[in-house]
């Protein structure tokens, strides 16, 4: 009896901890056939696309905890890097008016601003008219393209990409941060660090955290227990937005430019992310750490298969794989505690 | 106080609709161009049918047809497909029903002749001039007159690859960054399953060897020779810089001057993918404006391509002509209204058969 629990103990810790031991497979398996996976200029490019990744998987998580998902996410991005690459350029075709870029810090309030007022829109509906969730952001997401399309036509862009974005601009997401060993880390990494940091606070230590993982459990009790479930929803919804807001004021720099399919299927890979990460879309359960690990298997994996030279068309298959598996493990421990 | 908030959000959403919709009606002549034409009687003589509003290229066409249709004088009515052969099939019913007098289709389902031949069969009659996405000879002559204005697909691949064995026989010394006699480069294509996308990836290569190994040069070579498909390829198959980006990032942590196997060259699908690696090289402190320059080649000559041309941190593009698209379609399609022959006033260069108009490919490198 003895060594049967031990055995199942031994199996519980290799499930629980399934996708660490994922990763460090994966890292193993590539590095053996490609040693320059783990040379530091490899390991700056994956950590680089993990902190552009990670503030959106941050922002939807909190909805996933509430049982819900958000499918406006990318489009908001869209919105929010068509704002900053009009707003920040050198060549004004959106609005042939002005005569100088924007101040940086505003543009990024008004970014802050409309993601806020998306996730308004989105956290009021389903609070107040008690819809669903993935109804609820199909629509924004809707409305939002639709936003992108007639912003892109606005003054003299006739739909086209943007570009020319201001040097400051772009030097203040993408210049070097320190570098070490010849290779540069860009800013927006310590802008991720500082979002993940504020976010963790804000998931942990405030009452507004432990509201909105109270709702995600179990929404009557936090609501005779005097939890404001409106307000909370809400309010999920709207730090989700901020950090899509965010995310698309990184990726404009990031990318140098910005057109309609910019953001385009980004909640996709952040719902990946989280699920992975052990956000459960059983609700009330789901760790800041869970995310980054998410976000960091999905871009090793990404970056591991360009070193393999793996056929493009197996990491599909690959991620699909993953997303289930970390979905049949995260079923059993809430079937277990059940 | 809630019901008071409930009303006031109710209203704001009330007003922010009516502003919106105020800000239409003062929007330029493209941007309100959905009811282009000022047709009296509601229902507009010509329904144009883009595949996606999302299209930077489409919207170039679009624009440049809004203008020609409304300087001809023809009321239209603009469609945006959304990439869903389903949805343009059930706007063209709803077009007919309207009473609309020439269908003009961007066809979303270029994979087979079926959707094309539904929509000449929906028509019933009235004329398609289809365009830009690619359909067979035996579609748009299957029944009633139709015809296609489009460009020879192929060649924008064939152009690529001349022009880019042009400029690397003329640069051959200073390309080769490691000197061993190779220019190693890599490739972008936009989409798995699309007839172009196949073409520029397999021509621009192809195209570009002949020319170089005609000079008794050495082909080109695919940077890392365990990829057996000598391409990257967009995983969300939009063609996007972002994938452009990413991909460059991963590749140049791998492959450096240092390292002596440096990407010496970079050709992409499109432009949006050209400017993506541009971005990806400038990341690892390349192709800015006076610096070292990694040659990168694209196709569309999109307005921020010619931007980065202009700058010198990209070399070349292939230019599709968008307005020469929208003149032809805007002139076919008054032939049609008017009972005319319909490549009546058309270059007849250009015209292939009683079917087809092929708008001719540019190459530019600047101006």
């Amino acid at each position: 009896m003895a060594e049967k629990d031990k055995v199942k103990k031994v199996g519980d810790i290799l499930l629980n901890n399934a996708m660490y031991i994922i990763i460090a497979l994966a890292v193993v398996y590539i590095t053996i056939m490609r040693p320059k996976f783990l040379s530091l200029s490899s390991i700056v490019n994956v950590l680089s696309l993990t902190a552009a990744k990670l503030p959106i998987a941050l922002g939807i998580g909190g909805c996933i905890v509430l049982t819900g998902t958000d499918i406006s996410a990318g489009r908001v991005v869209g919105l929010s890097a068509c704002i900053s690459a009009s707003l920040l350029t050198t060549a004004f075709k959106v609005f042939p008016n002005m005569t100088s870029p924007m101040a940086l810090p505003v543009v990024l309030l008004i970014v802050v601003a409309v993601g806020a007022a998306v996730g308004f829109v989105n956290g009021f509906s389903v609070a107040k008219f008690k819809l669903h969730p993935f109804i609820v952001t199909l629509s924004t997401q809707l409305i939002v393209y639709g936003i992108i399309l007639m912003y892109l036509m606005n003054g003299v862009n006739n739909g086209q990409t943007l570009s020319g974005l201001t040097e400051g601009y772009r030097d203040f997401i993408t210049g070097a941060l320190f570098t070490i060993g010849g290779v540069a880390v860009p800013k927006y990494v310590l802008y991720t660090v500082i979002l993940t940091i504020v976010m963790w606070i804000i998931w942990n230590k405030t009452t507004f955290g432990k509201n909105m993982f109270a709702v995600g459990s179990n929404e009557e009790a936090a609501n005779v227990s005097g939890v404001n479930v409106a307000k909370t929803i809400i309010m999920v919804f709207m730090l989700a937005g901020v950090m899509y807001g965010l995310t698309g004021f990184l990726d404009g720099a990031r990318i140098a430019s910005a057109n309609a399919n910019t953001g385009l299927n980004y909640e996709c890979d952040a719902i990946a992310a989280c699920v992975i990460g052990g956000v459960s879309f059983v609700g009330g359960i789901g760790r800041i750490s869970g995310i980054v690990v998410g976000v960091l298997l999905l871009q090793i994996i990404f970056a591991g298969l360009t070193f393999l030279s793996v056929d493009p068309n197996l990491l599909y298959i690959i991620k699909g794989l993953i997303i289930l598996t970390a979905c049949a493990i995260d079923m059993r421990k809430y079937l277990v505690r059940k | 106080m809630k019901k008071f908030l409930s009303i006031l959000l109710a209203l704001c959403l009330v007003a922010s609709l009516a502003a919106c919709g105020g800000g239409g009606d003062n929007g330029t002549a493209a941007a309100g161009g959905n009811e282009g034409g000022g047709s009296s009687s509601g229902s507009a003589d010509v329904a144009v049918f883009y595949y996606t509003y999302g299209d930077t290229y489409i919207s170039s066409v679009r624009t440049a047809l809004d203008a020609a249709l409304t300087a001809a004088g023809v009321s239209y009515q603009d469609y945006d497909s959304n990439n869903s052969q389903t949805t343009q099939t059930e706007q063209v019913t709803t077009a007919i029903t309207q009473g609309a007098k020439v269908l003009v289709v961007n066809l979303v389902d270029t994979g087979s002749d079926d959707a094309a031949k539904n929509i000449i069969q929906q028509a019933n009659g009235v004329p398609v001039i289809f365009f830009n996405r690619s359909v067979s000879e035996e579609a748009v002559t299957s029944s009633g007159t139709n015809v296609f204005v489009g460009t020879d697909y192929e060649m924008a691949g064939h152009m690529q690859g001349e022009m880019i064995g042009n400029y690397v026989l003329e640069n051959y010394d200073t390309l080769d960054l490691n000197g061993d006699g190779v220019i190693s480069y890599v490739m972008f294509k936009g989409q798995e399953g699309n007839a172009e996308a196949d073409a520029r990836t397999q021509y621009g290569q192809e195209d570009a060897d002949a020319i170089l190994t005609g000079a008794g040069k050495q082909a080109l070579s695919f940077y890392d020779s365990a990829n057996s498909n000598r391409y990257l390829v967009d995983q969300t198959g939009a063609w996007s810089s972002a994938a452009a980006t990413e991909y460059m990032g991963t590749i140049l942590s791998q492959y450096s001057e240092a390292n002596g196997n440096m990407i010496e060259l970079v050709i992409a699908n499109n432009d949006e993918m050209a400017i993506g690696a541009i971005t990806g090289l400038q990341n690892a402190g390349y192709n800015k404006e006076g610096g070292k320059v990694i040659p990168v080649f694209g196709v569309d000559a999109t307005d921020a391509a010619k931007a980065a041309i202009a700058e010198g941190t990209m070399i070349g593009t292939i230019k599709q002509d968008a307005e020469g698209m929208a003149n032809t379609i805007a002139t076919i399609a008054g032939n049609y209204l008017n009972s005319k022959d319909a490549f009546e006033g058309v270059d007849a260069a250009n015209v292939v058969g009683t079917w087809r108009v092929n708008i001719p490919y540019g190459t530019y490198t600047g101006e």
